[in-house]
């Protein structure tokens, strides 16, 4: 640390005014929109917590809540299961491990817009490249229970590398000592993964699942593309529920409280493993 | 003996033959992409299965050209890389002092954790919580449809990027050189720009590289504001498929013409990823 000095204002300010301008106000913003009724060319009527009262009676508003729960419960599930076992798969040598570890990154970046158009004609229902492959017949897109899964499977291709990744960083932090000690009790791998890796890894799991759980109820881009929503209202999410409320019918006041909604969800489940984040970047 | 040599063989391999099949299986995707978009628009339903060029079809350059000779996809091209640079360069400015302030000087209140968890707390929000608020302000500063609005909006995401991830740069950084640089009289600005940025620089480079990345990918906030002169590469793909369909060939080329430079631009960071992923908890 540097002797305290006034110059560590001029540093620190230009960022936080940023952060109240075009985000906090935003927010604070959105919170009266989400009380009020607003038509355009109208003077916004005060509502109380009626648009929040709404939510709890719109069926839709109550579909995309379950539908958005069951995305992300199941999608992270996957993807940090799958992770971990393809983090400890790739935590050895092998040859081009490398290049394998650089291929299983791609999907990350990909641009979601660009990767739920991908998978429209992936699952194409005949010509497509699943049912072509493998010469099945399932109605990917157009039934309603296989449109989620479709959308939560993408999800898992794009992000099971997010968790792969961080996974196999922390692997590779585990000092072998760990593991020569545990060979001394066992010879049992699952018994050495639950009662050594594990451990070690617990706090590097909670940020991993903390950082998914966030962007999961964030996801908008995906069933935008591949399922506008659809079949009916079957893969529309929270985010899709609101923005649509919003920008195509212009209820600018309940789709604020949708939204807040989503974030009021977004911070319970983050506060349960609040504590153990802040250990992290103290 | 040889029993045990032999088992001792084979499991690697097993493993390698697993590994080589997950790398497969996710890198499929990208291999129909480029399969679709270098096919005869008559053969995109025609050709079944894994579709091998040269083997089932005979590949064209001509979907990627009459593609690249659009005027609207180059203007979206354009728009994508200024936004995206510009969006960078902006979160930079503001972001790289905050974080240099945070790492190197006692905050009470807030406290220096308090203070990160505030820039990092934001990565929380939903983007669709300040949508419409954002879209009001941008109408009232007769801002809609510019560069600017979508500039702005990017670097408000990248900035808990860079103050957390550089904040962790400085932290990294040996503190003697700055206390020598004080003593012989040099002023905390200086010091900031001539030593602590170029020393911290490797870092500023990838969370640049990863923020770019984000910023390309951006969509809500495009879809409302960039409706025709600021209309990035994800909203122009998503209005030609609704005017004309989806037309497969050309939705491949698209896609792969989106997907490309953000991949690039994170395969050249690769090594700071996870650092940057995980806001600087993970080092890779």
């Amino acid at each position: 640390m540097h002797r305290d000095s006034r110059v560590k204002w001029a540093f620190l300010l230009p960022a936080a005014l940023w952060v109240l301008c075009f985000t906090i106000f935003p927010l604070v913003y959105g919170l009266r929109l989400s009380f009020f009724r607003v038509k355009i060319g109208e003077p916004d009527e005060f509502v109380g917590f009626e648009n929040f009262v709404q939510f709890f009676q719109d069926e839709r508003g109550l579909q995309s809540a379950a539908v958005t729960l069951i995305f992300v419960l199941s999608g992270v599930t996957v993807q940090m299961a799958l992770g971990m076992c393809l983090a400890l798969l790739f935590n050895r040598d092998m040859p081009l491990r490398g290049l394998l570890r650089t291929v299983l990154t791609m999907p990350l970046f990909a641009t979601p817009i660009a990767v739920g158009f991908l998978f429209v004609t992936i699952f194409y229902e005949e010509g497509g490249l699943i049912n072509g492959l493998l010469r099945w017949d399932v109605p990917w897109l157009s039934h309603p229970h296989w449109a989620l899964v479709s959308v939560i499977l993408v999800d898992i291709w794009q992000w099971t590398p997010f968790c792969f990744l961080i996974f196999l960083a922390a692997l590779q932090g585990v000092s072998e000592d760990y593991y020569e000690a545990g060979r001394l009790e066992t010879k049992s791998g699952w018994m050495l993964f639950r009662h050594v890796t594990f451990p070690l890894l617990q706090p590097t799991i909670v940020l991993v699942l903390l950082l998914r759980i966030t962007e999961a109820f964030k996801v908008f881009d995906i069933p935008y593309t591949l399922t506008s929503g659809g079949p009916g209202s079957a893969t529309q999410v929270l985010s899709m529920y609101a923005y649509r409320v919003g920008m195509r019918f212009f209820h600018f006041g309940y789709a604020s409280s949708i939204s807040l909604i989503l974030f009021l969800l977004v911070l319970v489940t983050v506060s349960f493993m609040f504590k153990q984040i802040r250990q992290t970047y103290s | 003996m040889s029993f045990i040599m032999t088992k001792k063989k084979v499991k690697p391999l097993a493993f390698w033959a697993l590994a080589l099949l997950a790398a497969a299986a996710f890198f499929l995707p990208f291999y129909w992409a480029i399969s679709l978009s270098i096919r005869n628009p008559k053969e995109a339903f025609t050709v079944t299965g894994l579709a091998v060029p040269f083997l089932q079809y005979q590949p064209t350059l001509s979907n990627w050209q009459t593609e690249l000779a659009t005027g609207e996809t180059q203007r979206a091209l354009l728009n994508s890389s200024i936004i995206a640079a510009g969006a960078a360069l902006l979160a930079v400015l503001l972001g790289a002092p905050a974080a240099y302030a945070i790492a190197r000087f006692r905050f009470r209140r807030p406290s220096n954790e308090g203070l990160t968890l505030w820039f990092l707390s934001q990565r929380v929000l939903p983007p669709v919580a300040t949508a419409i608020p954002f879209f009001m302000m941008m109408r009232f500063l007769h801002l809609l449809d510019t560069r600017t609005a979508l500039i702005i909006l990017n670097a408000t995401f990248s900035l808990p990027f860079i103050v957390v991830i550089l904040r962790q740069a400085f932290l990294d950084l040996p503190i003697e050189l700055e206390e020598a640089a004080l003593v012989d009289g040099a002023g905390h600005m200086d010091i900031f720009f001539r030593i602590s940025m170029r020393l911290a620089a490797p870092s500023l480079a990838a969370a640049v590289l990863i923020v770019i990345a984000f910023s390309w990918n951006e969509f809500l906030f495009a879809l409302m504001i960039g409706t025709l002169h600021a209309k990035v590469i994800p909203v122009h793909m998503a209005g030609a498929v609704d005017t004309r369909g989806i037309q497969f060939w050309f939705v491949a080329v698209r896609t792969l013409l989106s997907m490309l430079p953000p991949v690039i631009l994170a395969l050249l960071a690769q090594r700071y990823i996870v650092r940057g992923l995980t806001f600087g908890a993970v080092k890779g």
